[in-house]
């Protein structure tokens, strides 16, 4: 069965899916250098040899080139009402629901690799332990800023 | 940018020297470059070490500076604005109407010259280690009007509530618990985990003796033996394990009893003006207000006996925290029902109905666990004639986990009323959570690959502080009820 994301949910910048890529790029080149070397060098004399150094590159390039396009597709955001709505998740999948006048304050993050993809992330605070920041990631920096300055005209009419 | 920041001024920095106030914090975090460095001059490798020392410096000073650079603070009409980093950048949005509190602490270096570290308190939860919002320094004028422009901004009457200790003491407690009721209390915190601590304790001491009656050696060896003796020892052993857990179960009890007498001793709720009262204590004599209006929601809590003798406890999920490290107010250690209800009353709550309609959730949520279990066991069956004992004792653990989930499924319910939600839980810790809909930050629904399979989904609510959120979790309701759900309680934000 395949979950495919509701239809009025808003899709995230596809410059993200590069973000995620190279995270999980950086992520997996950690881990097969290490396996190759663990391969090389202490399983040289066991009949075992050479299983590490070719299965492990080649799950990374299958990991790269599949799971990045996975999250993506599942990724999406949209303001409910007076709600924040955001969804992501592939195998755990999680659908967050937070009501504007429950935000405490808002953030709108840039890193490295959103620099260099076009892309900013949208964090929002609430008082809640569970939850306690709300993340949207890949949005366009403009398009983040615009949700915060919605979300905060909410937030000031509410106590008003 | 296409920003609007008509109502935010002008870019501020913080003040050059900010840094020497927090000059002892950041020297500490490189007591480990110290060390190094130390080390090597000791061991005489100065080149080595001067080289090292250096770096530190030059890298310390340029972080300092680049991070001055690229720190600027606006205060405009609605809100403050934070944009801090020197390679990702963080913009924060900080509207006035959320700060709780503004902090302007100085140290002695920041006293000198004249300049303070502003703290933004908002209520945002993510935890001591990410400030709300700080300002590591800036000029002590500009720091306090700040702090004007933030209190003239605050809307009224959402200050918090003075504690107030003067209210008529002639006035009946809304519970008062006396000596036999404390007692009472403490038997029903017999503590397992004094009993568990001291079984190890016993099992370690009698090892060290070789009197291990768990061990087969020890058997063989006494059977071996082959005389009447034996009889006699084999009795003995009986009664000294009997004694022993006899013994065990006395420390137990006495533990529990212990403690409750030391913390509740003279148990006495009032109700004042603006909150609930709450003094306790015997050799602490400790006395807390809690302020209703920042109740946040009411966990009635009971144990399988204690519910069959009609007594529970009363918790309030509060935003102030509780002595310790506690976050829930126990308001009711032990109680009947109308004296809760009494107290829930207080709060303008009503008590649940016995009789209200529970909605049930799935039993995958027990079968879940039941089908891992059977898969444990039988691992442990087949490993059973390489170690007996162990696999004995991993089936009987395992069957008690799938007994106890399956006893958990049957007591777990939910029922969304006009105003809250109740939900129901636990069978050996049983807790009944009073959730006014009011109190809810956000709402979850999350499913994972196993819980798409079986179709179901569980919903967990944000509420404000406690140590709510392993509880106000509905596990393994079907997919489509989480969702139904879920609009239900947020309904009033116009979806």
């Amino acid at each position: 069965m395949t979950l495919e994301i509701e239809p009025q949910l808003l899709a995230v910048e596809p410059g993200y899916r590069n973000v995620l890529r190279v995270r999980l790029a950086a992520a997996l080149l950690a881990v097969t250098t290490g396996a190759i070397a663990i391969d090389q060098l202490l399983l040289r004399a066991t009949t075992l040899h050479g299983v590490l150094t070719a299965l492990v590159p080649l799950f990374a390039i299958i990991s790269i080139a599949v799971v990045p396009q996975r999250i993506y597709r599942r990724l999406g955001y949209r303001l409910a009402g007076e709600m924040l709505h955001s969804v992501h998740g592939w195998t755990f999948h999680t659908d967050t629901l937070v009501p504007f006048v429950r935000v405490q304050h808002l953030d709108v993050t840039r890193g490295l690799l959103d620099k260099l993809f076009g892309t900013a992330s949208l964090v929002v605070h609430t008082a809640g332990t569970h939850n306690s920041t709300v993340t949207i990631n890949g949005l366009s920096p403009e398009r983040a800023a615009e949700i915060r300055d919605v979300i905060r005209e909410h937030v000031r009419s509410d106590v008003a | 940018m296409t920003r609007v920041d008509v109502a935010v001024g002008g870019a501020e920095r913080l003040h050059p020297m900010y840094f020497l106030a927090g000059l002892a914090g950041s020297l500490r975090q490189m007591v480990g470059g110290y060390a190094v460095i130390g080390y090597l001059a000791a061991t005489g490798r100065w080149r080595m070490a001067v080289l090292l020392l250096v770096i530190v410096t030059v890298a310390t000073f340029v972080g300092t500076f680049l991070h001055w650079r690229r720190f600027e603070y606006r205060v405009g009409a609605q809100e403050i604005r934070i944009d801090s980093g020197i390679l990702s950048r963080t913009h924060r949005s900080i509207p006035f109407d959320r700060i709780q509190d503004v902090n302007v602490s100085q140290g002695l270096l920041a006293r000198l010259l004249g300049i303070a570290r502003v703290e933004f308190e908002t209520g945002g939860s993510a935890g001591d280690k990410d400030d709300d919002g700080a300002l590591a320094g800036i000029p002590l004028a500009r720091a306090e009007a700040v702090r004007n422009l933030v209190r003239a901004r605050r809307p009224k009457g959402c200050g918090l509530a003075v504690p107030d200790t003067s209210d008529a003491s002639d006035a009946p407690a809304l519970l008062a618990m006396d000596l036999r009721r404390v007692l009472l209390a403490g038997v029903f915190n017999f503590s397992l985990a004094v009993i568990a601590g001291l079984l190890g304790v016993a099992k370690t001491i009698g090892d060290a003796a070789g009197l291990n009656f768990l061990k087969r050696r020890f058997w063989r060896q006494m059977l071996e033996a082959g005389s009447p003796v034996v009889d006699l020892i084999m009795a003995h052993q009986v009664v000294a394990i009997l004694a022993g857990v006899i013994s065990l179960t006395a420390i137990g009890l006495a533990a529990g009893i212990a403690r409750t007498v030391l913390r509740d001793f003279r148990f006495r709720l009032d109700r004042t003006t603006s909150g609930l009262r709450r003094r306790r204590g015997l050799l602490t004599v400790t006395d807390v207000t809690l302020p209703i209006l920042r109740v946040q929601a009411a966990i009635i809590g009971s144990g399988p006996v204690r519910a069959k003798l009609g007594w529970s406890d009363l918790k309030l999920q509060s935003l102030a925290k509780d002595e310790g490290t506690k976050g829930d107010h126990v308001v009711a250690p032990l109680a009947r029902d109308p004296e809760v209800a009494a107290i829930l009353n207080e709060l303008g709550w009503r008590f649940p109905e016995p009789s209200v309609p529970w909605t049930r959730s799935s039993s995958t949520y027990a079968w879940s666990v039941t089908a891992l279990g059977a898969v444990m066991a039988t691992a442990l069956l087949v490993c059973s004639p390489a170690v007996p004992w162990i696999s004995l004792g991993g089936v009987i653990a395992v069957a008690v986990l799938v007994v106890s989930r399956w006893l958990c499924w049957h007591r777990f319910g939910y029922v969304l009323e006009k105003d809250r939600l109740l939900i129901r839980s636990g069978w050996w810790q049983r807790r009944l959570i009073i959730l006014p809909l009011t109190s809810i930050q956000s709402a979850d629904v999350t499913e994972n690959f196993v819980s798409r399979y079986f179709g179901t989904a569980a919903v967990t609510f944000g509420v404000a502080s406690g140590r709510g959120y392993s509880s106000h979790h509905i596990p393994a309701v079907l997919r489509d009820a989480a969702f139904l759900l879920r609009m239900q309680v947020l309904r009033s934000y116009n979806i």
